[in-house]
């Protein structure tokens, strides 16, 4: 098998899409001869031409309106967002079109469209080249959000979301592209939506996390091992639907509940899993739920590294979740 | 001057006017058309010089009294309480029902909230028309929309959101997917406000830079709700807009059915061969206010509205018939009896449809298997019902 790169494996995913099904079309800003500014396209408009994979004008509520519009006509178009930072413009297309449409047609019509875009810090890229609006997405009824954490998870769920006749959100780490390595299958595969993944067995904690963060979580893990202290990572993969089974049969096992992210604490996704906890299986818990995540503010420039969390952050959170801080 | 010199002035005139039209000249400061304020001709000519048939004629004056009578019992369901609103399409036939009749089943419609009453030229029923203003089962949509909204992919109508100008961004997408299919074109709707979103822009400058088989038609009624045209851009024409993104954009008088028919048949055929976007400017008046929450004394003067109904585009369409030997007394008779029993029957239907299913609400989020989460919701919601009964409004109040 071989080894790829996050970008890579994300290109080989575009590849075969494009291959094997010619309603898949990529669109976005220079993706087409520059193969976008993490090179995520490199090759494919060469390989499959400007109707397949095209450059766009320098604006997001055309390129999603585009995406909408492309679905609705029968098409399973691959939107490109250069920064998920920059998706506002375009977020009336997502918000009110793409993930309304199918209930407001009365099921009538379905809309396959995936918006790929990096998202996450520690790239020092300030405010507007950092954020990890997930949570809008998530609570946006309709649309569906998938952030992967390998090179193999990030090209069997980019390929099942192509294939999925829901709007899909995939955002990827920008921080990952080329430092996340892995073996990767050459062929066609799918890994299922909605489906977590422990990547970590543990007794005493679960720790909850996804995207970049579950290698923080699982470094963590590490330290707290050399304690004696036994953490199950799960990377849940997918935000919506997320699997709640897999986190209810952890929590059984552990009694700990501690999740993660990059994105601001208040109402972030951590507040959803703690609330889902908490419904039905707080008989299971032994200790308070913790969050540990970004903070109530912007991000940060020049300071990022106190706004993102880290394994140190995540070793005190977990500690705090034993009652042991 | 003596009369004699008046006359054939005002021939002269008219043959002028009849010429630019026939030549579809972009950007002229005055709507092109081919009959008068009348409804006479402006000039002579023949049914075959304008692409009309007598029968298509005959059927278009046909079509623009049965959405006018469609429009009309919209508002007396309001009156008697089974629709909630209304969203007017009186007025607006003349540009409507002529540019539907263009159109071949490969083309797409982007349509906004004023079209519905009209959209039985796209092949809606007419009790599913009435069923979406009520929300009652035969509602293609299942009564998920206000009234004023209807889509269906079998006719290749998107089913538009109610954000002014939110279709246009759409249309990229759809003239983009036929443009790679290389057959069809898209006509995508909005009102003269639609044109300050940004959506608007976005649909001219993906279009131009594309070349995509798309006839933007905006609909200038001369005012968004309250707000008059003068005050959403400071342009001469709105049609003179698509100059800037690399296009032909032409002014017509939207209450001119044949000049509506004429002009998007052949701009709907450019776009088809892939000779690229038109922009039309149909100029025309919202008879009624702008919904049935609205109240337009507060922004436009009776003379005004008086006018207009004088110069109504039915009153005028059934001139020009009526001129061409087409129409008379007995036929109109005929048609409007046809139409009323027609709209009954309909009605009917549509109304004894009764409620959609509340359990539908939760499969029609997703596409393909429900997701956990909604399955749970789905079965609270049935618990609380065993408690309480759903309201129907269709039974009355609210």
């Amino acid at each position: 098998m071989p080894t790829m790169t996050l970008a890579q494996a994300l290109r080989n995913a575009l590849d075969i899409a494009l291959e094997r099904d010619d309603r898949v079309m990529i669109f976005g800003e220079d993706v087409g001869k520059r193969g976008g500014v993490f090179t995520i396209t490199e090759g494919l408009q060469e390989k499959y031409g400007e109707m397949r994979v095209f450059d766009t004008p320098l604006d997001e509520l055309g390129i999603l309106g585009m995406g909408v519009g492309l679905a609705a006509a029968g098409m399973r178009p691959v939107a490109e967002i250069q920064f998920i930072d920059y998706i506002w413009p375009g977020f009336d297309a997502l918000y009110s079109e793409a993930a309304k449409l199918r209930f407001r047609s009365g099921g009538r019509f379905a809309v396959p469209l995936v918006v790929r875009s990096p998202y996450g810090g520690r790239v020092k890229g300030g405010l507007y080249h950092s954020q990890s609006p997930e949570t809008l997405f998530v609570h946006t009824a309709g649309l569906k959000v998938v952030i992967p954490s390998n090179p193999y998870d990030a090209k069997g769920l980019l390929l099942a979301a192509i294939a999925d006749d829901n709007p899909v959100v995939f955002l990827e780490h920008k921080r990952m592209y080329f430092m996340s390595k892995g073996e990767v299958p050459e062929g066609y595969y799918e890994e299922p939506i909605g489906k977590a993944k422990v990547v970590r067995e543990g007794s005493d904690v679960t720790l909850i996390a996804y995207g970049m963060m579950v290698l923080d979580s699982l470094e963590a893990a590490k330290t707290l091992e050399k304690e004696g202290i036994s953490v199950e990572v799960i990377d849940l993969r997918s935000l919506m639907p997320f699997d709640g089974e897999a986190i209810l049969n952890s929590v059984a096992k552990t009694g700990h509940l501690v999740t993660v992210h990059e994105a601001p604490r208040t109402l972030g996704f951590a507040a959803e899993v703690a609330a889902f906890v908490a419904e039905r299986a707080i008989e299971y818990l032994d200790g308070p739920i913790v969050r540990v995540t970004g903070w109530d503010m912007p991000f940060p420039y020049i300071l990022e590294d106190a706004y993102m969390p880290n394994p140190v952050r995540i070793v005190r959170g977990v500690k705090k979740a034993l009652n042991l801080l | 001057m003596s009369p004699r010199k008046t006359r054939s002035r005002k021939v002269a005139v008219g043959k002028e006017v009849l010429k630019k039209a026939l030549d579809l000249t972009p950007f002229t400061d005055e709507p092109l058309r081919f009959i008068d304020e009348d409804g006479h001709p402006v000039a002579d000519f023949s049914l075959e010089d304008v692409g009309l048939d007598a029968a298509m004629a005959v059927r278009i004056y046909e079509d623009m009294v049965l959405t006018r009578e469609i429009d009309r019992m919209a508002w007396v369901l309001v009156r008697q309480g089974k629709a909630f609103f209304h969203i007017s399409t009186t007025g607006h036939e003349g540009t409507f029902v002529p540019q539907l009749h263009t159109l071949t089943e490969e083309d797409w419609v982007a349509p906004f909230y004023r079209l519905p009453a009209s959209l039985h030229v796209r092949g809606i029923k007419v009790e599913e028309i009435f069923a979406q203003y009520m929300g009652t089962r035969l509602d293609p949509l299942k009564g998920r929309q206000m009234p004023g909204h209807l889509g269906h992919p079998d006719h290749k109508l998107f089913a538009h959101g109610s954000g002014v100008g939110s279709q246009f961004a759409v249309a990229i997408g759809i003239a983009r997917a036929l443009q790679y299919r290389g057959k069809g074109m898209c006509i995508a709707y909005g009102g003269d406000g639609a044109t300050s979103e940004g959506h608007f822009h976005s649909l001219m400058n993906f279009a131009g830079v594309y070349n995509l088989p798309v006839v933007v038609t905006v609909v200038n009624n001369q005012y968004a709700i309250s707000v008059p045209r003068s005050r959403q851009t400071a342009s001469k024409t709105i049609a003179i807009k698509a100059m800037a993104y690399g296009f032909d954009g032409f002014l017509l008088d939207g209450n001119d059915p044949i000049v509506m028919y004429y002009a998007t048949k052949k701009l709907a055929e450019k776009a088809r061969s892939g000779e690229g976007p038109s922009l039309i400017e149909a100029l025309t008046y919202r008879l009624d206010p702008h919904s049935s929450a609205d109240d337009d004394k507060r922004y436009r003067t009776e003379e005004e509205v008086k006018y207009w109904w004088e110069h109504d585009t039915l009153k005028r369409m059934r001139t020009f018939l009526e001129d061409m030997g087409l129409w008379d007394q007995d036929r109109e008779e005929a048609l409007r009896e046809r139409v009323k029993a027609q709209i009954e029957e309909a009605l009917n239907r549509a109304e004894e449809a009764g409620l959609p299913d509340w359990e539908e609400l939760f499969h029609d989020v997703y596409a393909g298997e429900t997701p956990w989460h909604l399955l749970e919701e789905k079965h609270l919601l049935a618990e609380e019902l065993k408690e309480r009964p759903l309201h129907n409004p269709l039974k009355g109040g609210h």
